[in-house]
């Protein structure tokens, strides 16, 4: 090569060809340190002599960001070395897909051989090596993406951190591409003239063959596409997760902090803007004749309205904050009443009206509320233990201009099963 | 005539929704997925807008639309003070909130912030917090603050108390009264967005992107 240079006839040319090849001789001679010096950021001045320094700063394989910073690779060759190190990689899976093809080739040639010498029994031994190799192959893809899928479905779920699962997500992604690389290697028309006539080759590289790639490539790309969504979920977990540590820290340096006042521009944002609730409300109304018999109905299925609050909740411990005067007197009155229940039952059937119990006894509570309580009792009961009582109103219409109907006793019997 | 019955019908059918609506409520995903669906529709959304408009209000979403919500649709003085006052609440819950967010997610050992669909327990959380003294500390200057207004001194009424209020404010769903299992809900998207836009109106140095390098690589 340098011989060569001497030779040329051109000065300008041979001294391009000279200094280039005396600094990608630079590159090779300080690979090392500047290989640190791409993993690490910056190069490790330790490992270069002053004058090796200079040149490679001089060739701008390397520069000073600033005066007082460390040396770091120009981005160029950072480019380059990042280049390089994925073509590597990428080879690697191409490789495995190129090299299964190469042998596919020389297989089907040893078959057409063995099949043009009418040895049958070599042949047959190729068809299976055949069969064996594209078995190989499908199972290759067939595993990679199974992998994929297993990672994907846990959602990266071996790694806890979200930077990590961002990380296997690239690893995946690129994984991925390098896979599709591979598909992409094998050229059916190629194929299809390499196998000829020959119908059991046919059948095994070309229509077996392409269906099961093409099977593979709908699913890389599926992958693909989930896998793309996922991290932008990711990305955007990790978002807001910044946000709000960021929003509370600023919030908590500045406690005065108060925003514009949005409601009040020509254009409102539409976050801003969230009108008042309002409530649908409804009140009986018997202005519809239809109405009027519903409401009643629902006005005599009504557990002792005016009562309602105090007796639903007689049992409850909520009744320790009320005074405890009236909390007292509604146990009294709930114990005569369960009382007066028990003496139902010890009549055996028979019907007791409840007026009558309460005449007969030295209680004192007005008629009202003693049959609101009796009502009430009925009402909390369990529906199985309600099943076990027959409650009969003695009832009648206050007028008859409405359906307003009076309770003036009820009657409580145990219903005895016929 | 047909055509309009039939629209009728289908807004009796979106009656229990605009009540919710009405009410001030957030309707999302999670708090309601068939009603959520329902929004989802263009047409729908044009039926309900059509029917609120006697009401001065009208649909309206947050920017990825994952929750719906009523807003004015004409803005009057009174509209304007209303939600001027309504600005000021939320400005004034906006840390204990976003302190919430950030406890829950370190109590629970996470690297993300609950999202619609997570689960709480507080059951969970409170034995977080009693195994680690710094979270307790800052649970009880959580629950004690104006906004959750806890007057316990007990971990276990603390903790209640500030899920009854995300509750209340529609942040958290409970499932069934008598099981203390939560749902996050849409709205806690809503508040994100707020604090985006605060963040972004107010130019506030409050960053959110991932590491640059990070990104230049992939």
């Amino acid at each position: 090569m340098i011989g060569a240079d001497t030779h040329d006839p051109h000065a300008l040319e041979s001294r391009l060809v000279s200094t280039g090849a005396e600094r990608l001789a630079l590159l090779g001679k300080h690979a090392e340190a500047l290989m640190a010096g791409y993993t690490r950021d910056e190069v490790p001045l330790a490992a270069l002599s002053e004058a090796a320094l200079r040149k490679l700063l001089a060739a701008r394989i390397l520069w000073r960001p600033d005066e007082q910073g460390g040396v770091k690779l120009a981005p160029k060759v950072r480019e380059l070395i990042a280049e390089m190190l994925a073509d590597e990689s990428r080879r690697h899976v191409n490789a495995d897909v190129a090299e299964t093809l190469e042998l596919l080739r020389s297989l089907v040639q040893s078959y057409r051989e063995a099949r043009d010498l009418g040895e049958h029994w070599r042949q047959e031994q190729h068809l299976l090596r055949l069969r064996q190799e594209v078995d190989d192959l499908n199972g290759r893809f067939a595993d990679a993406i199974d992998s994929l899928w297993q990672r994907l479905n846990s959602d990266f779920g071996f790694v806890s951190r979200l930077n990590d699962k961002i990380r296997e997500n690239d690893r995946a992604q690129k994984q991925i591409v390098r896979l599709l690389d591979g598909l992409a290697l094998i050229d059916f028309d190629e194929l299809i003239e390499l196998v000829g006539s020959d119908g059991a080759l046919r059948k095994l590289l070309i229509s077996q063959l392409q269906q099961q790639l093409s099977q593979h490539y709908t699913g890389l790309r599926e992958v693909q596409r989930r896998l793309i969504e996922l991290m932008a979920r990711f990305r955007q977990q990790q978002s807001r997760s910044r946000l709000v540590a960021g929003m509370a820290a600023f919030l908590r340096e500045h406690p005065g902090f108060v925003p514009g006042n949005y409601a009040r521009r020509s254009e409102v944002p539409a976050l801003v803007n969230r009108a008042t609730p309002l409530t649908a409300a409804a009140a009986p109304a018997l202005d519809r004749h239809l109405d009027v018999k519903v409401l009643t109905e629902l006005l005599h299925r009504l557990p002792a309205p005016p009562h309602k609050p105090q007796t639903v909740t007689a049992a409850g411990p909520a009744e320790a904050q009320e005074a405890s005067l009236v909390a007292a007197r509604q146990q009294a009155l709930k114990q005569d009443v369960e009382r007066f229940y028990l003496t139902v039952i010890d009549h055996d059937g028979e019907a007791l009206s409840a007026l009558a119990y309460l005449r007969a006894s030295d209680m004192a509570w007005t008629d009202e509320i003693w049959l609101f309580q009796v009502i009430a009792e009925f009402q909390g009961l369990p529906r199985g233990e309600q099943c076990a009582f027959r409650l009969h109103q003695e009832e009648s219409q206050a007028s008859p201009f409405n359906h307003l109907r009076l309770i003036h006793d009820v009657h409580l019997q145990l219903a005895l099963p016929a | 005539m047909i055509e309009r019955s039939m629209v009728e019908h289908a807004m009796v059918a979106l009656g229990p929704l605009l009540e919710r609506l009405l009410a001030g409520e957030f309707i999302c995903a999670v708090s309601d997925e068939s009603a959520f669906r329902h929004l989802e529709d263009e047409a729908t959304r044009e039926q309900i807008d059509t029917y609120l408009r006697p009401l001065n209000r009208r649909l309206a979403a947050n920017p990825e639309g994952s929750v719906y919500f009523l807003a004015w649709r004409q803005l009057s003085d009174d509209a304007r003070e209303q939600l001027s006052r309504q600005l000021g609440d939320t400005v004034n819950s906006l840390l204990p909130l976003l302190e919430w967010l950030q406890l829950v997610q370190e109590a629970l050992g996470r690297d993300a912030l609950i999202a619609p669909g997570d689960v709480l327990k507080p059951a969970e959380i409170s034995a977080r917090c009693e195994d680690n003294q710094s979270l307790r500390e800052r649970l009880e200057r959580l629950a004690t603050d104006g906004f959750f207004g806890s007057q316990s001194e007990q971990l276990d009424a603390q903790i209640k108390q500030v899920f009854k209020r995300l509750r209340e404010h529609g942040y958290l769903l409970q499932p069934h009264a008598e099981r203390q299992v939560y749902l996050v809900t849409g709205k806690i998207d809503y508040l994100i967005d707020l604090v985006r836009f605060i963040r972004d109106e107010e130019n506030l140095p409050v960053e959110e992107e991932g590491a640059a390098t990070q990104e230049a690589l992939l």
